[in-house]
């Protein structure tokens, strides 16, 4: 059972790991709620052999607890403002500050800036490849819903461009 | 199979339609991280970031087996959530109960000056008591001395009944 855990649940950590960083913005934050999804799977191992996909139940599991995070988070924070400048400042990592040009930084900055549902469809499209259904699955969502929070998402970049290139900035 | 800038002009349209597939998505990005034209610099920086963004990873070294650690002497955390959740419900009931012996207490003392005794020698509390039941016993003999004074209003007024009775029998008598 365990070497099942280990072949086929732990490898996805990095996945659940970039998701839930996505969602937090705190790499911190991030691991730990990893640990919570690889042990919370781990207690439910009898029920595992029923679930088809099991990267995607994993990527739901995260998503279910970051989001939590993000709730009782907001909850205690007395200032909304200051947890999403937190977030900006975080999503970059020393290394990228120096390394990676300009551009990078803005395109970091907007979608950061993508309301949540978006930013999560994003994520899991432009950056993990998912397919629709699988998306579907993970953010408990209809295909519609998946549809048009990537065509919000991808769209308000496709609009940031364009403004950059109209008036140069 | 490399694309000339109209192919890849076209293919962005539809991927910012949502109408691209994956496998279409995947060769933008192969084409977008190589050298492109100027007017496709931004969007070939999203398609880079994109990128970069997969390759990130969790930073320790040990996460694998501090997992496995975890698993082993793992304890449901389902009961720390529970064990708070009755801790409410303790503490409600503590306040409940800690307001009853409150309230019990300030009506006892309401009540305690009637139930305390008055006196502690026998003698002293039969003295007090003749004494009281003297009071009352005068206060009885006033109350019937001034009741003697509502017999004279009484016969006063059988006598008036009397008369008239008297006199309505005598026109009677006569009839």
């Amino acid at each position: 059972m365990l070497e099942d855990f280990e072949n086929r649940v732990l490898p996805t950590k990095n996945k659940l790991f970039r998701f839930a960083f996505r969602l937090l913005g705190s790499s911190e934050e991030a691991k730990d709620v990893v640990q919570e999804v690889l042990i919370k799977v781990w207690n439910g191992r009898e029920n595992l052999t029923a679930i088809q996909n099991i990267e995607a139940w994993c990527m739901r599991i995260t998503k279910n607890l970051a989001l939590d995070r993000l709730r009782s988070r907001q909850r205690r924070a007395t200032n909304p403002i200051e947890a999403v400048a937190e977030i900006k400042n975080e999503t970059l990592t020393p290394h990228e500050r120096t390394e990676i040009h300009e551009h990078m930084q803005r395109i970091t900055e907007m979608i950061a800036a993508l309301p949540e549902k978006q930013r999560q469809v994003i994520h899991l499209r432009d950056v993990e490849g998912y397919s629709y259904n699988e998306i579907c699955e993970i953010l408990e969502l209809d295909m519609n819903q998946v549809k048009v929070n990537l065509f919000r998402a991808r769209n308000t970049v496709r609009e940031k461009f364009v403004k950059i290139n109209a008036y140069g900035l | 199979m490399p694309m000339d800038s109209k192919q890849v002009e076209q293919l962005l349209e539809k991927y910012w339609n949502c109408e691209t597939s994956l496998e279409e998505e995947r060769t933008l990005r192969d084409y977008f991280r190589g050298k492109v034209p100027e007017n496709l610099s931004e969007v070939a920086s999203l398609f880079q970031y994109f990128e970069s963004q997969q390759q990130k990873e969790i930073v320790s070294a040990d996460f694998d087996a501090q997992v496995k650690q975890q698993i082993r002497q793992h304890r449901p955390k389902g009961k720390v959530v529970n064990l708070t959740f009755a801790l409410r419900i303790a503490a409600g009931l503590l306040v409940v109960m800690v307001a009853t012996y409150f309230v019990r207490l300030e009506i006892r003392k309401s009540y305690s000056a009637e139930v305390a005794d008055t006196y502690s020698d026998p003698q002293l509390a039969l003295e007090e008591t003749k004494k009281a039941l003297l009071m009352l016993s005068k206060g009885f003999s006033k109350a019937q001395k001034e009741a003697g004074k509502l017999k004279v209003f009484n016969e006063a007024e059988q006598k008036i009944q009397g008369k008239v009775l008297d006199s309505e029998s005598e026109t009677e008598g006569q009839i």
